[in-house]
């Protein structure tokens, strides 16, 4: 696994900050917003120069969010002991990657080059969300299939489920799934025009939470076949998945969350699992008045007192196209370290609900962790990860 | 196997050729949706709902799969514009909401009450041939159920305007000039949506999709011997009546779009079929866009609704040089 958000630029910093709830959660920002310095955000500490520095990519068309992709991409590998050459000839290697923003952090490169002129900009083929994918593509020769998807905020999760199910299918052996957002102007305004930004750090669950603080970053798993584990390094177990639609509204999820209870239902049911058996959830949680009351009714329909829960959003920030693939490492690292990571800022609950999301880091004996991602246009996707059997478990 | 039972296009056809360079569609009149619902639509989302209308009339469908190289572009700019030309202020979110690709996907999912598997594919000249594998993935996965899959694209001014200074379309067209007639750089723009209702169950189907094979690669020497794999696997010798060579479907409907760089890839998969294999090409009814492979899918159901051509029929497209696609398809009544 490879991951990077405001929170940490590898898997043990991220590790860290969760474990001693450091937030990332900061007033730092892309440098051509004027809402930069004014609301939170959750930014990546390194620069565009710094990524480049780290990735060795110095192509004048990459994106942030191509170099953050790529920043996460390389370590998973890396992880995983693919080596770049081992992957070039591997067809049976599947890439899945998600992005809501791509290329569009680059608003006034694409206002520029969308006003016409003769002179395109090094980014003309750099604006859409397969930009990334391609990018990666190219640097490691892939052969394999190679996709991206846009589900909104959901996307990542359904990258990871995608691969899955190409391995599933016997259609692949083996597949790189991840997802990648930057913080830009774009969706700052999108979100700001929506009125869900928070004007300080968001308080996921929290009755007086006044919205969400976008975030930034990048995660990447390598997913592998069980009878392909024999000397492996393995994290855990995806055991279940369900992707549904709320079917309600363009941009909010229904008072009673039916999607997000289809979905926890649905991937419930796909790992064989009952309620009883998940441990822990990693809550999509995004601190907006909408999400919070709606997943917490979907909570309360499946698990009645549901278990121990919190969103990690409070410490990275809602990282849109990432945010599923980043708290599925959270969620996996839960489960491999044996540990559950609490939310920061909370104080008060919802009353017509009363849950309470973790808010102190302990040591928590899990077999089971599900993680929640929502998104925009009703995409609700649930993932169920179990802890590996101890003896495929490898430390890190 | 993915039978497909129902579909709908919404196309440049009928049409007289391309207006102000580009294969533009003349939107119909979308009856069955609302006159307020539509207003609020973006034309992406029109496409797609208004593709999608007749289908969801067709019963009860377990998802919605669509593909899309640049669905919501032309929102995205609007936005985009606002952001910039008013100093970040105080916007309205219509253009942002619907900016979102997967805005087409779960519009249909709303008008169809619809809570079903709903994804959207984004990846270019793939986006359709993704959504397709996920549709046949999700057949074998549980069996009994039905999925609306599809591509659709919009040509907006501004989407226009990058390619072009992307080199991907030509400067200059010459009126009367069939697009395969140019030996130039660049093809001519087109938009559609292309949508089908499919499933595992055979009876009553119009076709099949046998196999989808896709591929990422700048050497047309790769084209070609994925291409002899492919029909190697597929339609190995003697396995369709009447067929001589190992490998050979009875038509081809070729993605040739004009490009004189994407020639070699055409012709290197032309040199792999038998030459009396005869050959369709279609860019010139509907344009280039991103998901044109599922315009070409509908015109093969076209070509095998009223007649009873010899199957089986390969597809292969061609997008941007570097992405391919192998669609295998059967004529089934």
């Amino acid at each position: 696994m490879g991951v990077i958000s405001a929170i940490g630029d590898s898997l043990a910093a991220n590790r860290k900050s969760l474990v001693h709830k450091e937030s990332g959660i900061g007033y730092s920002g892309p440098a051509n917003s004027r809402y930069t310095g004014e609301i939170p955000f959750g930014s990546v500490a390194l620069s565009n120069a710094e990524l480049r520095e780290h990735t060795g990519i110095h192509d004048a068309g990459a994106s942030r969010t191509t170099l953050l992709a790529a920043h996460a991409f390389r370590q998973a590998i890396g992880d995983a002991g693919l080596s770049g050459a081992s992957l070039l000839t591997a067809t049976d290697t599947a890439l899945i990657g998600a992005t809501t923003v791509g290329g569009m952090c680059l608003t006034d490169e694409l206002y520029r080059d969308t006003n016409g002129g003769a002179q395109g900009s090094d980014y003309l083929a750099s604006y859409d969300g397969a930009s990334v994918q391609q990018y990666l593509q190219n640097r490691y020769g892939l052969s394999g299939p190679v996709t991206t998807i846009n589900t909104a905020c959901s996307s990542s999760a359904n990258a990871i489920q995608y691969g899955a199910r190409l391995i599933r299918n016997g259609l692949v052996r083996r597949a790189i799934v991840g997802g990648v957002d930057s913080l830009a102007k774009y969706t700052i305004n999108g979100f700001n025009a929506l009125q869900i930004l928070a004007p300080a750090a968001c308080k996921p669950f929290d009755e007086h939470r006044q919205g969400l603080n976008l975030g930034e970053g990048a995660g990447f798993l390598v997913l592998e076949r069980e009878e392909d584990l024999a000397g492996k390094k393995v994290y855990a177990e995806l055991r279940g998945y369900c992707n549904v639609n709320d079917a309600y509204h363009a941009s909010s999820l229904s008072p009673e969350g039916e999607g997000p209870f289809l979905a926890m239902k649905g991937a419930l049911r796909s790992a064989g699992l009952d309620v009883s058996e998940i441990g822990y959830i990693n809550a999509h949680g995004t601190g907006t008045e909408n999400n919070d009351a709606s997943e917490s009714q979907a909570m309360i329909r499946i698990f009645g007192t549901p278990p121990a829960f919190a969103s990690t959003k409070s410490s990275t920030g809602h990282t849109l196209g990432a945010s599923g693939a980043i708290e599925a490492i959270y969620s996996i690292l839960n489960l491999f370290y044996q540990e559950a990571y609490p939310g920061v800022n909370f104080s008060t609950p919802i009353p017509e609900t009363g849950l309470r999301p973790l808010t102190e880091f302990q040591p928590m004996k899990l077999e089971q962790v599900l993680s929640n991602s929502f998104g925009f246009g009703g995409n609700c996707t649930s993932l169920v990860f179990s802890a590996a059997p101890a003896g495929l478990a490898k430390a890190i | 196997m993915l039978y497909i039972h129902h579909t709908t296009c919404i196309s440049p056809q009928p049409g007289t050729g391309p207006v102000d360079g580009v294969y533009r569609i003349v939107e119909p009149a979308y009856p069955g949706i609302p006159a307020n619902t539509l207003r609020r639509m973006s034309k992406a989302v029109r496409l797609g709902v208004g593709a999608a209308t007749p289908l969801i009339r067709q019963g009860r469908i377990d998802g919605i799969l669509i593909g899309t190289g640049n669905g919501g572009m032309e929102e995205s700019v609007k936005f985009l514009r606002q952001v910039v030309e008013y100093a970040e202020g105080m916007l309205a979110p219509g253009h942002f909401v619907q900016s979102i690709p997967n805005a087409i996907a779960s519009q249909i999912g709303l008008s169809d009450h619809n809570r079903g598997y709903n994804s959207t594919y984004v990846h270019r000249g793939l986006g359709f041939e993704y959504a397709l594998i996920d549709a046949s993935m999700l057949i074998s996965e549980h069996p009994g159920t039905r999925y609306l899959v599809g591509g659709v694209d919009e040509l907006s001014g501004y989407h226009y305007r990058i390619e072009l200074a992307d080199g991907w379309y030509k400067t200059t067209l010459t009126p009367g000039k069939s697009l395969y007639d140019y030996d130039s750089p660049g093809s001519i723009g087109g938009e559609g949506a292309a949508l089908f209702l499919v499933s595992g169950e055979p009876a009553g189907a119009l076709a099949a999709i046998k196999e989808i094979e896709t591929f990422h690669s700048t050497d047309k020497h790769v084209v070609a011997t994925r291409l002899r794999a492919f029909l190697a696997r597929h339609l190995p010798a003697g396995s369709q009546p009447g067929q001589q060579l190992s490998g050979s479907p009875a038509l081809y409907l070729s993605g040739e779009n004009g490009d004189n760089r994407g020639l070699p890839f055409y012709s290197a998969c032309a040199a792999v079929l038998d030459p009396a294999v005869p050959v369709v090409r279609y860019k010139h009814l509907c344009g280039e866009y991103p998901t044109a492979s599922a315009f070409a899918v509908w015109l093969a159901l076209q070509l095998v609704a009223p007649q009873p051509l010899p199957a089986p029929i390969l597809l292969y497209n061609n997008h941007k040089l570097t992405q391919h696609s192998f669609i295998l398809l059967e004529r089934f009544r």
